[in-house]
């Protein structure tokens, strides 16, 4: 590479010039043009034909969406954001852990001041709650919820001899002991089977049964209680009996189970549904089936949308997102991407009711329906994703071998109570 | 001699089994690029390449603004070696042959910030510009980094041995300024160095993660390797496309480094020498 | 702002002659030296002195970056040395960089010998041995994340192809270790070989004669003359493969960044910034963050000067290190005689290389 003093020149006074373009004042404004309102949501989590509606136009309003599906480290990006205080977008999905953003409830608009409150009726109670503050802002606004259920392989469970069909399934495997038997059984038959992709999906998935979780809303710590310790042995023991398939959360390997058919049966929540099989595995389609979860009805996931202090234009930004989540559109969204609705009006809708193709032309909204109307609720601390990221680590380290389900469970607690003690929780 | 023919070859094969190693990845790569998700994620794998190619790559540049990552990778990449070339040469030529008080000092000073790690300040250098309003843009990828103590050193050194005393005395008695001193008798001589500083800095630029990772938080404005993690986090189950797009990021430099690396080489090593 | 300044400062300066004759003032006449050593200074004052000093004071506060900050004085310091995730960082990285380094830094010696001595496509080596150098780590470690994969690796179907068990490399910790450490030592093993030809080309072909008319085997010559010889550069290879080892965090990010744990399964691939990277971003703990900062630099400090005991000094044998002192001096005469503009010349050895 030869640079002449010329060429060199040139690019340098051009490069001044840049610098000097470059050092203007930052904007403070949200990320987008001035007449786009930006959205940040992750995979799967909206109808992809609704958004391309809102990026023409949103409807009432002079502003288009402008909507970025993001992967992987999705919170991370969110707060790495309000941090960088620039090109904050105006609206974001949050998920199931939306308290743990409560204490900076003043990054975001309470919904309530743009007329949300009109449209409380419309919505599952449970869900609605869990958007709004200790000190009753309302910030952020219900899409879908996460009810549970069993999904599974009809042609391995046939090649085991195993009941087929939905309603035997669920008969045959009531409750988490049962289920573990239909997975042993189906290993037997066909070799490397497995019923859950590794040992945090089984205890998260027992957890989003119960009624209780981590804390109570006074803020009395519960996750050393029976309760957390029986969905924990009960994890620990489908890993015992061989029925993991080892291949932890977000890795490669997690989808690579899916398309590969290791995982022959797999308890999830209704949106598993897409981001599992329907996207790793697509020639698996008319394969699967969804019955009741062992253990009973539950909801983990389900996520929320909130309009930060950023925003260019928080009425028309409100109008978006109460447009998207009625009760019509809702129900679009369950037909794909497979998200079940947080508004009760959607359960008559007939769309609903239309077979799914990749479910071997089965209803599933009955079964997803069910688990949502029998799930208790539970309360969410904004102290959740503390506990329970370190419970899923020592859990890893017990599937991993490097520790026994008892010393696992003793340094989770311990380092619970320092993370809780520096957080001032308790 | 049998002998030394013997240790020859042996040589040769020692080296190509190197060089196997170093282009495997790479074949891999395509593999994967090549075939379908259902066709890697299988036992026993595709071990040739397959057909899918071009329709992976397709993939690629439906979903992620591939050429966009790769304007704003290449505008940071071109920023910052414009920048450290001019400002590390120009301190490098006023180091290497003035004297002037405190040069010492000052030289010891820049010395002295090569110990600091620059992770140490990543929060506050994130804080920092995120009071400017930086964050997300890119003069966040391209100020900060626009002259650094490596560049000035390692020009320093260069400088002291390339630049004839004589020719600087020469254009002072012609009376040339400093300015036009650097111009005339500096850049002409210390061209080699200038070009190996800049590959260098381009290189490193190109390849930087954790910076860009951190400051750039616009999904739609990435750099071609936060994209890539993205294009991975969003679209893993897709992953012959991924490893699409892995491919079609390593091509651009890998390129430009065949045709032009040699040179490039032999300055990496003889620059190593100079500590 | 800060740039443009000084580059107008800079213009300004140097087209206004120094007159002559007046009484020379130190200070004033060495003006333009200043201005062209400032933008250095400048940016450091604003993105590196600044930033360290800030992070002193933030590193005495609980703050996420968005809301009020907290005075808690030393707290932070005293969670971070009694965390066993910050141990297990730093051991984890310490085990990284020396299961990579070490064959590695052998590895590339190999190499580089092998390279002295072949006289045929020498040039197609160096660039087929620099390319994984220059090529991104994320896409690399992407490669190697399903090379080494649980159920589809390459590595497995190999190991069960030859009737041997497959591994679950990426579930068990010392298996993301060895993952981490493959594609460091990938990376780096061309790029050092080429630094330690260049160091053997610069020793001096008498001493060979001599050790052969002395009758001594290649073996007693590669050990007792070119390894001594090489020290210096070998000390260089050392000390930023020390820098860079306890930099690492592309790797374990890419491989584990999506699944909630950066350190992976076990946290077996959470290095020192691996760790900062998450508290400080992952879960906006900046105080945390700068307090992680300081523990690095302190690390970093601490092994450069082990290095240079290890490698640099610590010498019974004066010989040796008087050798070692004059092939240095070879060596940096011959860089700066080829970098001078001896292109020519080196580009007609290549093209005899190359035939």
């Amino acid at each position: 590479m030869t640079v002449t003093r010329r060429k060199f020149l040139a690019l340098g006074a051009g490069s001044a010039a840049v610098a000097a373009g470059l050092s203007g004042c930052g904007s403070r404004s949200s990320l987008g043009a001035s007449d786009e309102l930006s959205m940040w949501c992750w995979t799967g989590s909206v109808n992809d034909d609704l958004i391309a509606q809102a990026e023409k136009g949103i409807a009432g309003t002079s502003k288009k969406l402008s909507m970025t599906r993001i992967g992987g480290d999705y919170k991370t990006k969110v707060l790495t954001s309000l941090a960088g205080k620039s090109l904050v977008p105006d609206i974001i999905g949050i998920n199931d852990d939306v308290a743990t953003y409560f204490p900076n409830a003043d990054q975001f608009h309470d919904l309530n001041e743009l007329g949300a409150d009109k449209l409380k009726g419309d919505f599952l109670e449970w869900k609605w709650k869990l958007g709004i503050t200790p000190d009753n802002k309302m910030m952020a606004f219900p899409m879908d919820t996460g009810p549970t259920a069993l999904f599974y392989r009809r042609d391995i469970f046939e090649k085991a001899g195993l009941p087929t069909e939905p309603a035997d399934v669920a008969a045959a495997a009531p409750d988490w002991e049962s289920y573990i038997e239909v997975g042993k059984k189906a290993k037997q038959a066909v070799p490397g089977s497995a019923i859950t992709d590794n040992i945090t999906s089984v205890f998260l998935y027992a957890l989003a049964q119960l009624p209780q979780r981590f804390m109570t809303p006074d803020g009395k710590y519960l996750a050393d209680g029976d309760h957390i310790r029986k969905a924990w042995d009960l994890a620990v023991r489908v890993v015992k009996e061989g029925l993991s398939a080892n291949a932890q959360d977000g890795s490669t390997d997690a989808n690579a189970v899916v398309t590969n058919g290791r995982l022959v049966a797999f308890v999830g929540a209704v949106w598993w549904a897409q981001l599992g099989p329907k996207n790793a595995a697509p020639k698996t389609k008319g394969l699967w089936r969804v019955t009741p979860a062992p253990g009973g009805a539950g909801n983990r996931g389900g996520s929320f949308l909130a309009i930060t202090k950023y925003c260019k234009d928080p009425e028309a930004a409100f109008a978006f997102i109460s447009w998207l989540e009625s009760s019509k559109n809702q129900a679009q969204s369950f037909l794909d991407p497979v998200l079940f609705p947080s508004t009760p009006a959607s359960y008559t809708d007939s769309r609903l009711a239309a077979p799914d193709p990749f479910f071997g032309g089965q209803q599933i909204v009955d079964v997803f329906a069910d688990s949502a109307k029998k799930y208790p609720g539970a309360y969410f601390s904004p102290y959740d994703t503390i506990i329970g990221d370190a419970l899923k680590a020592e859990l890893v380290n017990i599937e991993i071998g490097s520790k026994t389900s008892d010393q696992a469970w003793r340094d989770a607690q311990h380092q619970i109570d320092r993370e809780l003690t520096r957080a001032g929780a308790i | 001699m049998p002998v030394e023919r013997i240790r020859t070859v042996v040589g040769h094969v020692v080296l190509m089994f190197g060089v196997a190693v170093s282009i495997f990845p790479f074949y891999w790569m395509l593999v994967m690029a090549s075939n379908t998700t259902p066709d890697i994620f299988t036992y026993p794998p595709k071990l040739l390449v397959g057909s899918h190619l071009f329709e992976n790559m397709g993939n690629v540049l439906d979903n992620i603004d591939f050429f966009g990552a790769m304007l704003i990778t290449l505008a940071a990449s071109v920023g910052v070696t414009v920048l450290v070339l001019f400002f590390d040469s120009l301190a490098a030529f006023a180091f290497a042959k003035y004297e002037f008080p405190g040069r010492n000092l000052l030289f010891g000073l820049l010395l002295a910030t090569f110990m600091i790690p620059s992770q140490l300040a990543l929060v506050p250098q994130f804080v920092t510009l995120a009071e400017f309003g930086w964050i997300g843009s890119l003069k966040a990828l391209i100020i900060p980094g626009a002259a650094n103590a490596f560049g000035i050193f390692w020009m320093r050194q260069y400088a002291k041995g390339a630049i004839p005393d004589e020719l600087i005395s020469a254009a002072k008695v012609d009376g040339a300024g400093f300015f036009r001193q650097y111009l005339t008798v500096g850049l002409p001589v210390l061209r080699p160095g200038l070009a190996f500083l800049g590959i260098f800095t381009f290189i490193n630029v190109w390849n930087d993660y954790l910076w860009p990772l951190i400051v750039m938080t616009d999904p739609n404005r990435l750099t071609l390797q936060v994209a890539l993690q993205q294009l991975n986090g969003v679209y893993g189950t897709d992953y012959s496309m991924v490893m699409a797009g892995a491919l079609m990021s390593v091509i651009p430099l890998i390129g430009v480094f065949i045709i032009g690396g040699r040179h490039f080489i032999a300055d990496i090593a003889a620059g190593a020498m100079k500590f | 702002m800060a740039v443009t300044d000084t580059i107008r400062r800079t213009a300004a300066v140097a087209t206004k002659d120094p007159a002559p004759d007046k009484p020379p003032n130190k200070f004033r006449q060495a003006l333009p030296q200043y201005a062209a050593v400032s933008p250095f200074f400048i940016l450091f004052a604003i993105f590196g002195a600044f930033p360290v000093f800030f992070s002193i004071y933030l590193s005495f506060h609980s703050w996420d970056g968005i809301g009020p900050m907290k005075w808690v004085g030393l707290e932070q310091y005293s969670y971070l040395l009694t965390d066993p995730q910050f141990w297990k960082a730093i051991t984890n990285t310490l085990i990284i960089w020396v299961i990579s380094t070490v064959p590695m830094l052998l590895l590339a010696l190999v190499i580089a010998n092998s390279l002295h001595n072949a006289t045929r496509f020498r040039s197609f080596y160096r660039i087929a041995y620099f390319i994984p150098n220059i090529t991104s780590v994320v896409a690399v470690t992407m490669v190697f994340g399903s090379i080494f994969s649980n159920n589809f690796g390459l590595l497995n179907a190999f190991l069960q192809s030859i009737g041997l068990d497959k591994i679950e490399w990426l579930s068990q910790p010392w298996g993301i270790k060895v993952a981490i450490a493959s594609i460091v030592a990938w990376r780096w093993t061309g790029y050092n070989a080429i630094i330690f030809l260049a160091g053997l080309q610069a020793i001096s072909s008498d001493i060979y004669e001599a050790a052969k008319v002395d009758g001594a085997s290649p073996r007693q010559t590669f050990w007792r003359i070119t390894v001594p010889l090489l020290r210096p550069v070998i000390l260089f290879t050392a000390v930023t493969s020390t820098i860079g080892g306890l930099q690492i965090f592309t790797e374990s990010q890419v491989l584990f960044g999506s699944s909630g744990a950066i350190g992976g399964p076990g946290d077996g691939g959470l290095t020192i910034v691996s760790y900062l990277y998450d508290n400080a971003f992952g879960s906006n703990q900046f105080g945390y963050g700068a307090a992680i900062g300081w523990a690095l630099f302190i690390l970093i400090v601490l092994f450069s000067i082990i290095n240079w005991r290890l490698i640099g000094g610590n010498d019974d044998e004066r010989l040796t290190k008087r050798a070692a002192r004059r092939a240095n001096a070879r060596i940096a005469e011959q860089a700066a005689r080829r970098q001078a503009g001896d292109a020519e010349t080196e580009e007609r050895k290549e093209l005899t290389d190359a035939r």
